[in-house]
Formats: C-alpha cells, structure tokens, sequence
C-alpha cells in the first residue's frame, strides 16, 4: 500500500497572510491513528498585507488562535522532520502558511481516495478572560471566557451551537482530554462549537435573558456599583477580590448569545451571526437566585466559585444582594422568557439537559421522615419535577430537551453519573451524539432519547 | 440490645464522608423517620478540582431505639466503616458490650440547605 503525504492544505483569508508556529506533536513517530483524530497542532496569526488600510483586525479579541490537525483516514502515521524547531519557535508565527507542505506519512490502514492524504484542520480560538491569563503551551491554553472550534473543511461552518450550561454541559462540548477534540472527532458535521464558561456567574435563565436586555447604562451602573463596595468595603480588597470581580464583570457585560464570530477557512475569513442553537443545562436552574437590592439585576454562583472570591466581594455579596426563591412556576417563566426573547433576537433553538432523577443511592421506604414540599429537601423529587415541569413547557414553547435521564438510565447511573451531573466519557459520547441528532433534525419541541 | 451505626457506602466510589448536621443528642427515644445525620460525600476526595461532586445524603431511623452515644460532630470526616453512633433498646442498658447489629436506616439524597456545616464555613 503506498504512503500517503500528509498535507496541511489550504487557509485563507483575504488581505491578510495567514502565518503558523513550528508544529507540536500529540502523539510519537510511528502512531497507529484513527480517523480524524487530532495529532498535532500549531500557533496561528494573521498579518495585514502591505497596503492594507488599517482598520479592524479580525478575531482581535481572541489572543489563542491555533489550528489543530487530523488525518482523515486511519494509518500509521511517520512524523516528517523539520517542521518543529521547538522553543519559542514552536509558539511564534514564523512561517507563512502553505497548503502543499507535507508534514508526514501515513501508512493507511485501507486503499485511500485521491485527497486523503490532506489533514482535516480543526481551528480553535479562545478570547481571554484577561490578556494576563497566557500560557504557551497545549491546545487552548489559559483561562478564557469563551473558546470555540471548527473543522475547516471547504467552505468551514455552516452553523453554530454555544454551550452555556455548568459542568454537565461543558464535558459534553468543550470535553475533559484535550478541548473540543472529543466532540469533533465524532463530529464530521459542519459545526462550530463555543463554550462559555461559569466563571463566575451560573448561567440559569433569568441571568441570560437580563445579559439579552441590558443596556449600557445598567452595564455601567453594575460596574460603579462593584467598584464602589470594593472600595468602601470595611474588609480590604485583596487581589482574589479583584480578580473575581473582574471576571464577574466580564460576564454579566456581555451575552454570548448576542455575539458574532470570525472563522477562517480554506477558502477565506468568514463573518457569522449569533448561535443558531444555544445548549443549557437544567441543573444550572437553582431554588433560589440572589438579586441586587438596588439595581435589580440577578446573580447566581456555585459555591465552589463563590469559595474562590475574596472577603471584600463575599461582604458585598452579603450586603448588596438578597436571595429570592424560585418556585417550579418561577423557572419555567423565565425559561419560556428565555427561549421567546431568543427566537424574537437571533432565532436560535435551544436545547436543554434534563436532570437524572434517580439515584441507586437511596433507600427510602417512605416519605414521612421527609419535609415537605419534598422539591426542597430531597435531591431526586426536585429532578423529577424539574424535568416535568421541562416537558410541560415543551407544550407552549419550541426547544428540545435531551434526556439526560434517561441516558443516564440506560448506560447506569451508578457508572456513569456517579455524583448526578458528570457524565462519564462513554455518557459524553451518546449526548454529543443526541445532540448533534438533534441540530440536525427539523420541528418543534420534542424528547430526544429515551 | 446494643446496635451501632457504621459510615455506610452509600455511594461505590467514596472512601470517606463528612458530617454535615448531628441531629440527635444522647439520651433521645428515637422513633422511626427520625433524622440522624446529614452527610456530604466527595468523590474528588476533597482535591480541589474543577467542580467538586459533593453530594449531600440524610440517614434517618427506621427503627425504635435509644441514642446512647455520639461518636462524631459536624465537620468530621470519617472513613468508611467508622463507626458514627451507639444505640440501645433499652434506655438504661450497659453500653460496653458488641453491638448485636448495625441499626436499621434510610439514605436519602437531599438539597444543599444551610444548616450544613459546610454552609457556615464557606
């Protein structure tokens, strides 16, 4: 069988010159490799042509830029030398890119079509959440408030799905090996995918539809008002205070569901709009949020996030806001408001994770000992009414939930949902596949699984 | 009739438990439905990480019987096994010898609530 050369292929963009760093490797010379698995990566940037005006830089924002690459077809993969120099030339963008150079070999393990020696490019692009947070080396290094992904094949994404859920939903999306490679390597599809943290502030329903309607004199009165209990606190600031109010700023400023993307592909840079779909995740949805005396604005935080601010915040915390409960009739209002104001603003579907609601944990043979409403004291009741209240809401408005129960039933949850909410690897995999089942698939409101 | 209650494995994966709430004093009739302790189990054995899985779970009586005594407060943390209270059928009865039996409970998963002695260290 002939060995194939591996070709890095095409990137364009108009007006600029699209430059690579030396190559790191993921795996060693003589890897057995899977179909589209990502074996090696490097640094991108772009460079203004000489004669170019200046104006706006695409993607200026995102200070990670990185494209990864993977050979299309599986074979035994020999490394070609001179394309890693290693040091800070492996971080630099040194080189222009080049579509005809050959980066390796691949034996493949079957007869190959005319074209599969060229690698799949996966780009990979993360906006900081401060241009201190840089670390130069891996794949989408740093700490960033928002990250994304796309094959750059041919014309690159044709749609876009934004993850905004806690953990349950980012294992899914972003993954837990090496970001986003676990999803695209079972995703030959079209897509982009963006992953919006909960750092700090959890992103429950009636937090992203105020983030849908703030103005910039709100955004401006929250920062004065921050800047002001830290600076009059009695506790002195510390550099966790700042930090974590900085972090809790840049989230609250901005809706990621709102925002616009630059994508490269090999035939050119490309502008795309809002998400088409937007993934959230039940278990973001708490009995209780906390709302700001004054303003009126709507906060909410995992403790361990809280666990991570400083004294002055956790006393502003305290003083400037004042818990409200929710009630199952309070969530699904502000998800039906949710879902509504979405389809008015960038009619982006959206997908929700449903809680699993039951627990091989457990024993209980009655309810007496049990305060009621149940809802608030037993974990388990709380799920199952959450996720009926989801399928009740799937009769007056169009979303789809993806039924984490029920998976989570099937694979067991003892081995799979250990704790309730990370899933494990082989979970992950059948709900990025129900969920991608799910972008792809046309209608209203309906179960996916189960 | 002595019985004692042993940390159970509630959950396959966890090595140890934190108390969380002691309910009941010694020297208490317990009656059956009767809270016990509230636990919290951390499967990342307390290593800092991403997202921490602590669930939280509530022992609650199924049977009849005196506490006696008390061998954890919250804020411990006991390994597996550790033995976590005494019990009696007998209010005055001699405590020094074995156990019969481990008492008869339920495990429940309950809500994060702020009575939890994790709640007031945070």
């Amino acid at each position: 069988m002939t060995s194939l050369p591996l070709s890095l292929g095409p990137l364009a963009a108009e007006g600029f010159i699209v430059r690579r760093s030396g190559l790191h490797w993921l795996c060693e010379d003589g890897h057995w490799c899977r179909p589209n698995e990502v074996i090696g990566y490097c640094n991108l940037s772009l460079e203004k042509l000489s004669g170019q005006r200046s104006g706006n830089f695409p993607m200026a924002d995102e200070l990670e830029f990185q494209v990864a690459f993977a050979p299309s077809i599986g074979g035994r993969l020999h490394i070609a030398g001179g394309y890693s120099p290693g040091g800070y030339l492996n971080a630099f963008g040194l080189h222009v890119w080049n579509a005809d150079d050959v980066v390796g070999h691949l034996d493949p393990i079957a007869d190959a079509e005319a074209g599969a020696g060229r690698l799949r490019l996966l780009l990979l692009a993360g906006r900081r959440m401060s241009g201190l947070a840089d670390v130069d080396y891996g794949l989408l290094p740093g700490w960033h408030s928002r990250s994304r992904a796309w094959w750059g094949d041919q014309a690159g994404p044709q749609s876009t799905l934004l993850c905004i859920g806690i953990c349950d939903a980012a294992g899914i999306v972003r993954g837990n090996e090496i970001p986003f490679v676990e999803a695209f390597e079972a995703c030959p599809d079209p897509v982009q995918l963006v992953y919006v943290p909960d750092h700090p502030v959890v992103p429950c329903a009636p937090i992203l539809l105020e983030q849908l309607n703030r103005t910039p004199a709100q955004r401006q009165a929250m920062a004065a008002d921050l800047t002001s209990g830290l600076a009059n606190s009695r506790t002195p600031a510390t550099a966790d205070d700042w930090l974590f109010a900085g972090a809790l700023l840049s989230s609250l400023e901005r809706s990621p569901m709102l925002e616009s993307y630059d994508v490269l592909t090999p035939t050119g840079l490309r502008r795309m709009g809002p998400p088409d779909a937007v993934l959230l995740s039940l278990s973001a949805e708490m009995q209780s949020v906390l709302r700001h005396k004054k303003l009126g604005y709507s906060l909410q935080m995992l403790r361990h996030r809280q666990a991570s601010a400083g004294p002055a915040v956790r006393a502003w915390l305290s003083s400037a806001f004042e818990p409200v409960k929710r009630s199952i009739d309070d969530i699904r209002r502000d998800y039906r408001r949710l879902i509504e104001a979405l389809a008015t603003k960038t009619g982006a579907r959206v997908l929700i994770l449903n809680r699993m609601s039951t627990s091989g944990y457990e024993d209980i043979l009655s309810y007496a000992p049990f305060d009621a409403p149940m809802r608030e004291t037993l974990e388990h009741v709380a799920a199952k009414e959450m996720n009926l209240m989801l399928h009740d809401l799937a009769e007056e408005c169009d979303f789809s939930i993806v039924d984490v129960d029920a998976i989570a039933a099937v694979l067991g949850g003892t081995e799979h949902l250990p704790d309730g909410i990370h899933h494990s690897g082989a979970m992950q995999t059948v709900l990025r596949s129900e969920i991608i089942q799910a972008l792809n698939s046309q209608g209203s409101a309906r179960r996916i699984a189960g | 009739m002595l019985h004692d209650l042993r940390l159970p494995k509630i959950n396959p994966n966890m090595s140890s438990a934190v108390v969380e709430c002691a309910y009941a004093a010694p020297g208490t009739l317990l009656k059956v439905g009767d809270r016990l302790f509230d636990l919290s189990v951390d499967l990342s054995s307390g290593f800092s990480q991403y997202c921490p899985p602590i669930s939280y779970f509530r022992v609650v009586v199924r049977e009849k019987l005196w506490l006696r005594k008390t061998l954890v407060a919250p804020g411990d943390n006991c390994d597996v096994g550790a033995m976590l209270a005494l019990f009696s059928t007998e209010q005055d009865e001699p405590i020094e010898a074995s156990p019969a039996r481990a008492i008869r409970i339920t495990t429940a998963g309950i809500a994060h609530h702020q009575g939890l002695w994790s709640a007031s260290v945070q």
